[in-house]
């Protein structure tokens, strides 16, 4: 033991004090520098880009301020109206199929079967393949000369002569929401089975002791107790798909005719290929207004939810 | 009791009807990566022809051996992902868990500012943060180089991660880090020994999420690597097989060499995942 005068003590104690409020910043300052550094700066950054005229040339200097010239001539390009159409489109279509879909195979997977916990594990293998893959399969599954989809189809007498889905222009942007479907039904079938496996089966029992058939249990006990499932699964479901980019570029690139250039290509294409940075920096600011708003709803939604509960 | 004997009969036969149905649904869904697989090992001529082999009846290796595993820059792309990957995993796991740990347990101004942020997130285009990611790594130096990509990765892998793991440190009583504070542990030293020993699958899935972040990406290894030697193995097929694709055989091959290694991982932390989705509700 160690005698202490009373200047140490008081030392000690301030140091102490100071180093326990001090200690619990330091757990969360890593991530926040990171965060700050590499996420929060170049997003202010992008909205800075979007006011200048940056391009090839000037990169590395950093352009002239040109107000809002860039946003003006964002809502002046005839491409931008159907590029938000189209991903209006891409993002309602792929939604509802993923949910409605993925809500039959949950409905179906929440029965007792052997075999049942091993096989639904498989659907996530969709999940592994990255999606650079997916879009060389579906674009090899499409193919219009010696794709298996043609075959199929033509052999359930569905189609009479083959069609070369991603290339023409009616069937393009169809075809690619058809892929993205494929991508979003493990999510979907997953949070729904979770959701379904959390609601407890003494609800069930007590409706059927009051003569509640499957489709009335279904109406007025699975639906309600889903419902944080289901929104997380429509909302959060509908911002990735607003946001998606790679399979897009990789099956059609916004073709044939842009039939399926959506906001992420429109902007990709102004950035990284006419290297007209800050008119793409527009286009990509506006995109996050309206994810940010759809995001508001998300987070407003999910309070209430969590409120009534 | 003969009556008993064949409702449960019947109701064993329905069962097993509902796994034959099952067969059938993931054959169908997952017939695409069958397809991947085939295409890859069959022989050229048996690969565009009307009606399609659905079988491979002759395996042919030969874009294997004499392309994928004879051209160095294959094998090359592949290590770029590993290292992307894996440094993606552990950048994220590394930043995240201490500040999820402290974001769930510890005393700290501006939480749910940091939190909101880290939700949020989740919701920015890659492409958005891509952008000026070229601008800054450009004027930095740092395009072109395997810690560019990685941090690129982790903008969306470590919010991810955080969000992901502070529900599991909430589910660690804080009273365990006390109880070895007063054994004389530092603050440090308790999360280090105590909680992180404990929150090993939760830290599991968020590394085995960044793993497959890091790897599937294309956006920022399309935009932040020039170099066709620095390519991850999504740049490097896309690079290869780009709009007009003649040689099905090759991509498929490459394809099928880009998916395997997460494939694997998948396997293996299949309920990982499962809790992983569930929890923090994030695809892609």
């Amino acid at each position: 033991m160690l005698l202490h005068n009373n200047y140490d003590n008081r030392y000690h104690a301030v140091r102490r004090r100071l180093g326990r409020a001090l200690g619990n910043y330091l757990f969360v300052l890593p991530a926040t520098l990171f965060l700050l550094a590499c996420l929060l700066y170049p997003l202010i950054l992008n909205v800075m880009i979007s006011f200048q005229d940056l391009t090839a040339g000037t990169l590395l200097s950093g352009g002239p301020w040109v107000g809002f010239d860039n946003y003006r001539a964002v809502f002046d390009d005839p491409g931008f109206m159907p590029a938000l159409m189209h991903s209006i489109v891409f993002t309602g279509f792929s939604v509802g199929f993923q949910v409605s879909i993925g809500l039959s195979l949950a409905l179906f997977y929440n029965r007792q079967f052997p075999g049942n916990r091993a096989m639904r594990g498989l659907f996530l293998v969709a999940y592994a393949v990255p999606v650079v893959a997916t879009g060389a399969v579906f674009r090899w599954l499409l193919d219009g000369q010696s794709g298996v989809i043609n075959w199929a189809l033509r052999s359930a007498g569905i189609i009479d002569t083959p069609h070369a889905w991603l290339s023409e222009p009616s069937t393009a942007l169809p075809a690619l929401i058809f892929v993205n479907i494929w991508l979003g039904i493990p999510f979907s079938l997953m949070v729904l089975l979770a959701g379904l496996q959390g609601i407890p089966r003494s609800l069930y029992e007590a409706a059927r002791i009051d003569g509640a058939g499957p489709l009335a249990q279904f109406r007025y006990i699975t639906l309600p107790q889903l419902r944080p499932a289901l929104l997380a699964v429509v909302l959060l479901g509908t911002i990735f798909t607003f946001k998606v980019f790679d399979l897009v570029w990789i099956t059609t690139q916004g073709g044939p005719a842009n039939a399926t250039q959506v906001l992420p290509t429109f902007a990709y294409k102004f950035v990284f290929q006419q290297l007209l940075i800050g008119k793409g920096a527009a286009v990509l600011n506006l995109m996050f207004v309206m994810l940010l708003a759809f995001s508001l709803v998300y987070l407003w939604a999910a309070r209430r939810e969590e409120a009534n509960v | 009791m003969s009556a008993h004997a064949e409702r449960r009969a019947s109701r064993s036969r329905r069962r097993w009807l509902l796994t034959l149905g099952s067969v059938l649904l993931i054959a169908v869904f997952l017939f695409p990566i069958y397809w991947m697989m085939a295409t890859a090992v069959k022989a050229p001529d048996q690969i565009v022809v009307y009606p399609p082999k659905l079988v491979p009846t002759h395996f042919d290796f030969s874009v294997w051996t004499d392309r994928i595993f004879k051209e160095s820059i294959f094998v090359r792309y592949l290590l770029n992902s590993v290292i992307v990957g894996v440094g993606t995993a552990v950048l994220s796991v590394v930043l995240a868990a201490p500040a999820a740990y402290g974001l769930a347990h510890l005393r700290i101004r501006g939480k749910g500012a940091l939190l909101l942020l880290n939700l949020s997130a989740l919701m920015f285009p890659a492409i958005m943060i891509a952008t000026p990611l070229f601008v800054i790594f450009n004027r930095l130096g740092l395009a072109n180089s395997y810690l560019g990509l990685i941090l690129a990765n982790s903008t969306l892998a470590v919010p991810f991660s955080i969000v992901l793991l502070r529900p599991f440190f909430l589910s660690i009583p804080y009273e365990l880090t006390e109880a070895a504070r007063i054994d004389g542990c530092t603050r440090f030293g308790a999360f280090a020994r105590i909680v992180v020993p404990l929150a090993r699958p939760g830290l599991f899935t968020a590394g085995v999420f960044a793993f497959l972040l890091g790897w599937g990406d294309l956006v920022f290894a399309l935009t932040l690597v020039q170099s066709d030697e620095m390519r991850p193995v999504t740049a490097g097929l896309w690079a290869f097989f780009g709009l007009n694709v003649t040689n099905w055989n090759g991509v498929m091959a490459l394809s099928t060499l880009a998916m395997l290694p997460p494939l694997v991982v998948v396997l293996f932390a299949q309920r990982h995942i499962v809790a992983g989705l569930t929890a923090g509700g994030v695809k892609e």
